[in-house]
């Protein structure tokens, strides 16, 4: 882990001096649609309440390692830099298996999203992928490209963003998904589901970036690493007008089949 | 011309007459339209018109500017030229610029990158400029990858047409590979020196287009554009054709001095522009070159060159200078933020980012752009407009900066009330938001060339 990039101030002392690690996993190969922003969020709200923010970035040449870590994020590519990923990770999928069973939290975007299952297909050949949940992903036709509106428990307000995904991903028998499409397509286009949720693990073709504007996504990926390294689930409340505004603003506008998607 | 063309020609050329004369409608694309249903091949057809032949403008940014700019110096020069002017870049506004009069000398079309296997083909160029590719409306256009293969596709199947690349851009001269493989001539334009200019951030893959080894940089420009190599040896900046050399950049615009492949230097300057703009009068000066047009043509054109198009245009609005230009991906945004960074002033800056279909409907971009740079400003007030004027917003309270919503140009100029006069506004809009912006400042304000 020497190798990795780790901007944790170390004589801060916060309010009981918390601290949560963030791994934000290949960085400069999965960063196709605004993921930093992801990162950003993650950290602020954790600066806002005290807690500090160790980000750390797993770059291509580095062996990740997942003890320490609280929060793990894995964003897009486009399906080369997919590939790389996927390949680089099934070196450390044990250590990952052991991250998410033990109950770390994991956020999956998109074709890190994908990876979670146990495999996906790049043009028409099958990858094996990280089998951490039961799932799978297929392709189909045509893409499922628009804006997205996601009911689900995690989060007190709808999830908005959008998705652009070619995969069409089938969860296994009793696996939960993050939550039921209000608007657009979500897994598959013909379930009415999107993503999945399984222990701390979450996983979404919803980018826009995800965590922005849907302040409670944001928030129960925290509460639920405080809950694993604290033992409190307490969130300090936080003042989200602005992200509930543009959380609305595009649930109504959406609702309202205000926006042509094509 | 056989009887289909002359007839896609006449009704083309009938319905542009209709929409100019009649319905006082722009006529830049419809004509076309109207041109390729009845022949799909007019753009073939009306090809041979043009005595000297065709230069295509395509590339993420710059498309517009470059092309005008180029056009501009070519008329200087005293040849014919036809010329898509307002942008329309897709086939049919190719075949559209294409319709007026009996012959021209030079055709100088952009082209939408997508759009070049429509239009290569058929319009068999003299040259493509390739300016540089970034990530740009991904729902729409897909990943960087398949506008690569469409421009590759594009120049395989116009065999006789030189590929005037930017040898900066590590992915335009992933384009420029391939396609010298199949056998298209290739001549590279770039920046010869460190400009040492304060770094941004590297939003696209910076990565070796044969073996992905992230790649080495001598000197970068900005965004991934600089002299790089792959770490491995098997990919680096080629040879130059077209040098810039002793280049200045400062809020007083841009200057620099172009060395030619076979010998000879020409001096550039403009009133406008950051580093972007060295690189799309490079390009418009090694094209114009290559067309035949001097030095001093040149420089006498783009003397004369005022943008109307929205782009870098200056206006004073009750006394209050207001620079309106176009910012519609995370390069062209942070390109602004280098370019409003080299005025010193205090000043304002609004957002308007709209999600209509001609901007890309996802705009998850917003946090790929460099905003965190603002946070150096002393004492901006900033505002966040258009249809996701919320999400800008959300985007600076990210940043740290407090960005309150304004639907007008108009009203935030009225927000500024007591703000001192010699803080100006800089309005940057994405495509569709331009347009409305402009035409209020055309309303209210005084221009400046």
């Amino acid at each position: 882990m020497s190798a990795m990039t780790s901007q944790a101030t170390e004589n801060t002392t916060h309010r009981g001096g918390r601290t949560l690690r963030i791994a934000h996993l290949y960085p400069e190969l999965l960063n196709l649609y605004g993921d930093s922003g992801n990162i950003l969020c993650l950290r602020r709200r954790m600066e806002w309440r005290g807690i500090t923010p160790d980000v750390m970035e797993v770059h291509v040449d580095d062996t990740p390692s997942f003890s320490g870590v609280d929060i793990a994020f894995i964003g897009g590519g486009s399906d080369r830099e997919q590939r790389i990923v996927c390949d680089k990770l099934l070196a450390e999928q044990a250590e990952i298996r052991a991250f998410v069973e033990d109950g770390g939290v994991l956020a999956a975007v998109c074709g890190g999203y994908q990876l979670l299952g146990s495999s996906y297909l790049m043009a028409d050949e099958r990858v094996e992928g990280l089998s951490l949940v039961d799932l799978y992903t297929d392709h189909g036709d045509p893409r499922l490209i628009g804006n997205i509106v996601v009911e689900s428990s995690i989060s007190p307000q709808p999830i908005v963003g959008y998705e652009n995904h070619a995969g069409r991903t089938h969860l296994g028998e009793g696996v939960t998904p993050l939550g039921r499409v209000l608007y657009g397509h979500g897994n598959d286009g013909v379930t009415g589901y999107e993503g999945v949720l399984y222990k701390n693990v979450v996983g979404t073709y919803v980018h826009g970036p995800l965590l922005p504007k849907n302040p409670g996504v944001a928030d129960y990926l925290i509460a639920r690493s405080m809950e694993r390294k604290y033992g409190t689930t307490e969130l300090e409340p936080l003042d989200d007008t602005e992200e509930l505004a543009a959380n609305q603003v595009m649930y109504h506008r959406l609702m309202a089949g205000e926006v042509q998607e094509s | 011309m056989g009887v289909r063309n002359s007839c896609a020609v006449g009704l083309g050329r009938l319905t542009s007459w209709g929409l100019r004369r009649v319905l006082h409608r722009n006529a830049s694309q419809m004509p076309g339209r109207v041109a390729l249903a009845v022949d799909p091949n007019a753009i073939a057809h009306l090809a041979p018109k043009l005595s000297e032949g065709a230069i295509v403008v395509c590339g993420t940014n710059g498309k517009t500017t470059t092309n005008n700019v180029l056009a501009n110096a070519i008329e200087r020069s005293g040849r014919t030229v036809l010329c898509n002017r307002a942008g329309a870049n897709m086939a049919a506004g190719v075949a559209a610029a294409l319709l007026p009069g009996s012959g021209a000398d030079w055709a100088v079309m952009e082209a939408d990158e997508l759009s070049t296997i429509h239009i290569l083909p058929q319009l068999q160029p003299r040259y493509l400029v390739l300016l540089n590719l970034f990530r740009d409306q991904l729902d729409r256009a897909g990943e960087i990858d398949h506008v690569q293969d469409t421009i590759v596709a594009a120049l395989a199947a116009s065999p006789a047409t030189t590929l005037v690349v930017c040898g900066d851009d590590p992915l335009s001269v992933g384009v420029a590979l391939r396609a010298k493989k199949a056998g298209t001539k290739v001549l590279a334009f770039g920046i010869g020196e460190d400009l040492h200019l304060p770094p941004d951030r590297v939003p696209e893959a910076r990565f070796c287009q044969v073996c992905g080894a992230e790649l080495a940089y001598d000197y970068r420009a900005y965004a991934q554009l600089g002299a790089f190599r792959c770490p491995n040896g098997d990919f680096e900046r080629p040879k130059l054709d077209f040098v810039a050399t002793g280049v200045r950049v400062d809020a007083h615009g841009v200057a620099f001095g172009v060395a030619f492949p076979e010998g000879g230097t020409a001096h550039v300057s403009a009133s406008f522009g950051g580093v972007y703009m060295v690189y799309n009068l490079l390009a418009a000066a090694a094209a114009a070159h290559l067309a035949g047009v001097d030095a001093a043509s040149f420089q006498a054109a783009l003397d004369g060159y005022h943008p109307e198009n929205g782009r870098l245009q200056h206006f004073t609005v009750g006394g209050r200078e207001v620079v309106l230009n176009l910012a519609k991906n995370p390069t062209g945004f942070n390109q602004n933020i280098s370019l409003l960074q080299t005025d010193t002033r205090p000043k304002a800056v609004f957002f308007v980012i709209n999600d209509d279909f001609n901007d890309g409907k996802d705009i998850s971009w917003i946090w790929d752009v460099d905003f965190e740079r603002l946070l150096s400003e002393k004492d901006l007030l900033a505002f966040a407009g258009g249809h996701r004027a919320n999400d800008v917003q959300v985007r600076m309270k990210y940043v740290g900066i407090k960005a309150p919503v304004a639907s007008t140009v108009g009203e935030v100029l009225g927000r500024l009330g007591s703000v001192p006069l010699d803080r100006p506004l800089y309005v940057l809009c994405n495509y569709s938001a331009l347009w409305p912006a402009k035409a209020e400042l055309e309303g209210m304000g005084e221009r400046h060339d």
